[in-house]
């Protein structure tokens, strides 16, 4: 078999060219017309960048929605999308605006932010390298992940959900080739409810599940 | 000075070492050139004072090279300066010929080892025509702003992008301060270097011999602002919230900044201060020298709140030092102090003389408080603010200038 490669990235956030948006309407009609990068980067490279405070929702519009707009509703409905379970950057941005104009319907009001709370479109330049470091044997997964960097997880457990195969994580891919010795392991991984965890969070689940599945402790 | 990145591995941990190392690898060899206008006095001297070294430790022919002026010129890039935060500044064309005139001068001095680097980084507006003045030029050029531009003088703004539009990218330390330029424009804010003169932990004695060198009292609780005098800093504000809570509470107020060589407006505002101060013995107005960083580092470990209350602020480093330090910050609700200081995490954001007052009034009362404010605010600068982040944001935005592609995700 094949060892496990471990790659670790490094992010450099870029404008995006388009204007700031100040109100709900300008978001929506920028979003129409934004880089699929710019979607990924809002929806899904939020944990690359740490806040201090844990923010109630995990993607930038439904944060800024509530924060600076003050529409909770939106903000709710914005909150619980998982990019992750949009094969297609396309459909996510459908169903985002789809959100946006029905909220716009309901209200008598288009919600605007306050000066200098505009929101940025930004996007993401990655870099991906090779640490040098490889995994010989699925029972080194444990204690290899757990010397992993945060990008390192972002970027084989989080980032590898959108390349191929879709949905799945390295560390699964890589375990398909050792057969079916290995297919508890894989379901254990593949059904993480990562959402909610940061990157920290997510390698020590991560650590933890393989090493309560008799892998290295 | 030399330096060197494991040294910092006690910090931030070996796996951040090891990540820039491997970044650094691919661009070993590569000749880099930084460029500003003041070797001392200042944030962009002193981030330049870590960085080149520890590019040069990972195998990049790094240099910092310093545009030399006139008085002048200086008072026209100050004006430019102010300008561009916003202030409206008058420069007259002879201004704009004095800017450009020294930039020839030093394009003589510097323009060779300019055209022949891979990368140049131009740091603000000082040096920013040289571009334009290497016709031969073979890297790939960066223009670095650290000042808040988000809503310039119009005339100063105009007649500066033309200076800058020729640039391959450009770099802000907010998304906010970004303009509509022709090229890609990178988000990367400034750090500090936590084993610095000013950063690094200091033994009890030596805090001590600080106290007592400038008549400080232990007894009585002390709030300290650390900038250069600046009227964007709002020194004569700070000493009105002084005067709000002093008729309640008996405290001390540290002034405290040295000059900048390329700032000739420090002695005016620096008397605007000491008359606002008359000469109360509990304010003390100090004008260091630009080495004094183990005494400024002393005087915000000596504060009980440290206070960064400007009114326009590029990002703000003294901000970083204080909550690197553990002290609740109150500052100025502008600029990167917005993305520093989190109401009652980190700190408070206020506006107003009247609103720093209530803040350090609420802080002096809650004691327990501002230990936990102190303790978030360090790891929150250590997650965020170390100048190891800024050195791998600055490594990937090389990377990306060299490759050629507008891919935005590739393999190194």
């Amino acid at each position: 078999m094949k060892p496990f490669e471990i790659r670790d990235c490094a992010l450099l956030t870029r404008m995006s060219g388009l204007s700031a948006a100040v109100n709900l309407r300008e978001l929506r009609d920028r979003l129409a017309i934004c880089n699929p990068n710019v979607i990924y980067h809002h929806f899904c490279e939020t944990p690359m960048t740490p806040t201090f405070d844990n923010p109630d929702y995990r993607n930038d519009f439904a944060v800024w929605v509530k924060l600076h707009l003050g529409d909770r509703v939106l903000a709710e409905r914005l909150g619980i999308l998982d990019p992750y379970r949009f094969p297609d950057l396309e459909d996510l941005r459908a169903v985002t605006i789809d959100l946006i104009d029905e909220r716009l319907s309901e209200l008598w009001y288009v919600p605007t932010a306050p000066n200098g709370a505009e929101f940025h479109f930004t996007e993401a330049t990655t870099v991906v390298f090779d640490t040098g470091r490889r995994i010989e044997h699925p029972r080194e997964l444990a204690t290899a992940i757990r010397g992993m960097t945060n990008s390192s997880i972002f970027f084989h457990y989080l980032e590898a959900q959108r390349r191929e195969p879709p949905g799945m994580d390295d560390f699964s891919s890589w375990l398909l080739e050792f057969g079916a010795e290995y297919e508890k392991d894989i379901m254990a991984l593949c059904s993480i409810d990562f959402t909610f965890f940061t990157l920290s969070e997510l390698k020590s689940e991560l650590v933890g599940l393989l090493s309560a599945r008799g892998e290295t402790p | 000075m030399t330096r060197y990145l494991e040294a910092y591995e006690g910090i931030v941990g070996a796996p951040v070492i090891n990540r820039l190392r491997q970044l650094g690898k691919g661009l070993a060899g590569k000749r880099v050139v930084h460029v500003n206008s003041t070797r001392e006095g200042g944030g962009v001297a002193e981030i330049l004072d870590w960085m080149v070294p520890l590019m040069c430790d990972m195998g990049i022919d790094a240099r910092w090279e310093v545009i030399q002026g006139t008085g002048a010129f200086f008072n026209v890039t100050k004006s430019i300066h102010n300008g561009l935060q916003g202030y409206p500044a008058a420069i007259t064309p002879a201004g704009w010929e004095t800017f450009l005139g020294v930039n020839r001068q030093n394009h003589a001095l510097l323009g060779e080892l300019l055209e022949e680097a891979d990368i140049v980084v131009i740091h603000d507006p000082q040096p920013a025509p040289l571009l334009k003045l290497c016709e031969k030029r073979k890297g790939k050029w960066i223009w670095r702003g650290h000042i808040d531009i988000s809503h310039p003088y119009r005339p100063v703004w105009k007649e500066l992008k033309p200076f800058l539009e020729s640039y391959d990218a450009s770099i802000f330390s907010m998304n906010d301060f970004a303009h509509p330029l022709p090229h890609p424009q990178f988000i990367v804010p400034p750090s500090i270097d936590p084993l610095s003169d000013k950063n690094c932990d200091l033994p009890f004695s030596e805090l001590e011999e600080v106290r007592a060198r400038f008549g400080l009292d232990p007894n009585r609780p002390l709030v300290t602002q650390i900038s250069r005098f600046d009227r964007f800093k709002d020194p004569v504000g700070v000493i009105e919230a002084y005067n709000l809570v002093r008729k309640i509470i008996p405290l001390q107020l540290v002034l405290a900044g040295g000059g900048a060589t390329d700032d000739p407006e420090g002695k005016a505002v620096l008397d605007e201060v000491t008359e606002a101060a008359a000469n109360d013995p509990d304010i003390h107005i100090l004008l260091l020298p630009p080495d004094a960083h183990r005494t400024i580092n002393a005087l915000q470990r000596l504060a009980d709140i440290v206070i960064q209350k400007s009114t326009k602020e590029g990002f703000g480093l003294t901000v970083t030092e204080g909550l690197w330090k553990g002290k609740p910050v109150i500052g100025g609700d502008v600029g990167g102090i917005r993305r520093q200081v989190v109401n009652y995490h980190t700190g408070f954001l206020v506006n107003t003389p009247e609103g720093a007052a209530h803040r350090i009034r609420f802080l002096l009362h809650h004691a327990e408080l501002r230990k936990e404010i102190g303790v978030k605010a360090k790891e929150f600068i250590r997650e965020n603010f170390l100048l190891t982040r800024q050195l791998q944001e600055y490594l990937t935005l090389f990377h990306e200038a060299l490759r050629g592609s507008d891919e935005r995700r590739f393999y190194v």
